[in-house]
């Protein structure tokens, strides 16, 4: 079943749609099961002239390095959180 | 049983009838945000006041406007009569802010009330603190400008000279709010006698069936629309600052068999800054983005209204409580609506076999709303928004990238004015209106670049003139990136100071150029405001730059106002972009070099231009490695 454009629900697994290798059980939030890169918004180049506090998430396959996901958020900020009900 | 060709043929009239209203109001309107930037919406509503036939414009006023009926009726009740206008602008009853000011008008047909027709322009003036209505500083909403709750502007086919005249008295440039008002009540008019002329044709019977059917068809399709997309929770977050305090507007968003719930609970407390909205102002900010995306095949009418349900917590920014400040709103906490809204329905798009090709990242999500005014070189008082606020850019979509300066969801005709419109009405000089380069959100699709531009005072009796800002900051992207996708850059504003020139002391209306003045020549090619301000030059070591994203400034002498305006956000991973695509965009200056190579991972040859396919091969190898460990860390820079 797809989740999103990255992740499908396979076995009771979320799987990366790339690698086909499970993040986590699909009972489990798959961000905290990613591997997560947190980049300074800013340091991305000229136009991206934001606070010192933003923060772009890049939520990747820990197994193929696909990027899963983004979001912008100031740290500490909870993972946005997308899931499909399955029941 | 209505035979579907004449039910087909009316469905279409109703269309017809809206846009020729839209038609109406932007050819007697004489105010370049309606006519050039189509700030306006006209719609048809039934007797009730519910939603009959959504116009184009502005997409959250059409349950707003809905509201301002239903609001009128229950005000007015059987005090409503054949030919009568009535005005409504408070935020607080219907209405987004006290500028969008609503007309609305009963259709009668043999003397019964059978519909509605309602409209609204930002009007020129409202007569607040601010000339143009936006009042960043206002510290509630008594210093917002005229508002009513409703009030008869037309009785039985004859202006209210005392209405009129009191309204006109409270304004700014009467004369031109004037003509917002008549351009109104002329779009009612014609609405009024389009409708009725098809009633007279087909008959009132024929008519209210079609369109009891219209609505009832259109909860049928969405629900059957929603039946088919997957059951679940989509979360989305918008940021705006002011002033360094930072709000969050957070939504969850749950579907559920054929219903949709929007949960804003956890967005900020109301802020003690105009960029807060009221409930009305909220859910009409959420439909915005929902009638383009779910519904573009459906009828908007109430219809696709009745599944959809909202949750917006009292005292919170997006439903403040009286007198909170609201001026700001549509370019506040309702656009944020507008953007977590489309963030969170695309995800469910993306979700689904079937329509993930109907999603889209965010278009344009932060209005920048600049209102000039001062005596231009005509000698007359002129008050303006920028209308190049309108002009946003595309989001990406899963098969195509965004649009480069393509508009913006919630505003399906949005645009801007030409450079020489501007110029004429304003004592300015454009020194550049250009596309932004590495401003659309990487991703596999580039999101559409935004702009930039550059004015200085030019022919200005005064020296001058001064403007209004409302740029809720500048700190946050806002808009998201979409499937692995990155947001559009942020906004910025920048008060370009000569040192010497007027605003500095100088004196006003200085006729030579200062030394190190910034002109046109001077500005030219410049790319950045850091190069416009930056002591590279010797003539740039006379320039100084200041943030100004809130507030009232002046904009006199030599001095220039720079601004810059959001991407689009990107779809998918920037990385999947083929070479050739980045090697094309740095062509077209819509990617730096830099940006290919660090975000995009391509390498180009620095004689050629062209991919160097080796070194890209090994950058991106490099960056999903690095992806691969996680942690926290600047873009890879290439070895």
């Amino acid at each position: 079943m797809r989740l999103s454009r990255a992740l499908k629900a396979e076995r009771a697994k979320v799987v990366c749609a790339q690698c086909e290798e499970a993040l986590c059980d699909l009972s489990s939030h798959w961000k905290e099961n990613a591997a997560l890169n947190e980049t300074p918004m800013n340091q991305l180049g000229s136009p991206y002239s934001t606070g010192e506090q933003v923060l772009l998430r890049l939520f990747s396959c820990p197994h193929c390095g696909a990027l899963l996901d983004t979001e912008t958020a100031l740290p500490g900020e909870p993972f946005l959180r997308d899931e499909i009900f399955t029941s | 049983m209505i035979d579907p060709i004449t039910f087909s043929i009316i469905r279409h009239r109703l269309f017809r009838v809206v846009d020729e209203a839209v038609i109406t109001l932007k050819n007697v309107s004489g105010s370049a945000i309606t006519n050039e930037g189509h700030d306006l919406m006209a719609s048809l509503y039934r007797a009730d006041g519910s939603l009959l036939m959504g116009g184009v414009g502005f997409l959250h006023h059409l349950t707003s406007a809905a509201e301002a009926c239903k609001s009128i009726i229950r005000r007015f009740r059987d005090d409503i009569h054949e030919g009568d206008v009535f005005l409504l602008n408070d935020p607080y009853t219907a209405a987004l802010h006290t500028s969008d000011v609503y007309l609305v008008a009963p259709v009668h047909h043999q003397g019964e009330l059978v519909a509605w027709s309602a409209c609204f322009v930002h009007v020129y003036d409202i007569g607040a603190t601010n000339p143009g209505g936006f009042c960043p500083d206002a510290e509630n909403i008594y210093t917002e400008g005229f508002s009513s709750p409703g009030l008869r502007l037309v009785e039985k086919g004859e202006i209210n000279r005392a209405v009129m005249d009191t309204f006109l008295n409270m304004v700014r440039a009467p004369d031109m709010v004037a003509l917002d008002l008549n351009s109104m009540i002329a779009c009612n008019n014609v609405a009024r006698e389009r409708l009725l002329a098809l009633i007279e044709k087909y008959g009132y019977d024929t008519v209210d069936e079609t369109c009891r059917t219209l609505i009832s068809q259109s909860e049928e399709k969405l629900r059957a629309r929603l039946r088919e997309l997957p059951d679940g929770e989509w979360q989305s977050r918008q940021y705006l600052s002011v002033k360094g305090e930072v709000a969050r507007v957070a939504l969850t968003m749950t579907k559920r068999d054929d219903s949709l719930v929007f949960d804003f609970t956890g967005s900020s407390e109301q802020s003690r800054y105009a960029v807060n909205c009221t409930r009305w102002a909220s859910l009409g900010g959420l439909f915005a983005p929902l009638f383009p995306l779910l519904c573009y095949d459906i009828t908007w009418n109430e219809g696709v209204i009745k599944p959809i349900s909202m949750i917006a917590p009292p005292g919170s920014i997006v439903n403040c409580k009286r007198p909170a400040p609201v001026s700001v709103a549509t370019v506040g906490a309702i656009q944020s609506v507008n953007n977590a809204a489309c963030a969170a329905v695309c995800k469910m798009l993306s979700a689904s076999e079937k329509y993930q090709d109907e999603a889209t990242a965010v278009w344009h999500a932060n209005h920048f709303a600049v209102f000039l005014f001062g005596r231009n070189q005509h000698q007359k008082q002129a008050i303006g928004i920028l209308t190049e606020t309108f002009a946003g850019a595309g989001g990406a979509r899963a098969w195509a990238d965004g649009i480069e300066v393509g508009g913006e969801i919630p505003n399906p005709i949005s645009r801007m004015a030409n450079v020489e419109t501007v110029e004429y009405a304003f004592p300015v000089l454009y020194q550049f209106r250009r596309r932004l380069k590495d401003s659309g959100g990487p991703g596999r699709y580039r999101g559409g670049v935004g702009m930039e531009l550059s004015l200085t005072p030019h022919d200005a009796p005064d020296g001058g003139l001064h403007y209004v800002v409302s740029g809720k900051g500048a700190d946050f992207p806002m808009s998201d990136g979409l499937a692995g996708g990155y947001p559009g850059s942020p906004n910025a504003y920048l008060w370009i100071k000569n040192k010497g020139s007027a605003s500095a002391g100088g004196g006003a209306g200085d006729a030579e150029p200062l030394a190190g003045a910034a002109t046109p020549e001077s500005l030219a090619g410049a790319a950045t405001p850091e190069s416009l301000a930056g002591a590279a030059t010797p003539e740039a070591a006379t320039r100084e730059q200041q943030a100004v994203d809130w507030g009232v400034f002046p904009l006199l002498g030599q001095d220039a106002l720079y601004l810059r305006w959001n991407g689009g956000g990107g779809w998918g991973d920037p990385l999947l972009r083929p070479e050739d695509e980045v090697c094309r965009d740095v062509r077209e200056g819509l990617v730096s070099p830099e940006f290919a190579e660090n975000v995009y991972g391509v390498v180009l040859d620095n004689a050629t231009g062209q991919v160097n396919k080796a070194q890209t091969a090994r950058n991106r190898a490099r960056i999903v490695a690095r992806r691969k460990t996680g942690g926290s860390h600047a873009p890879v820079a290439r070895a």
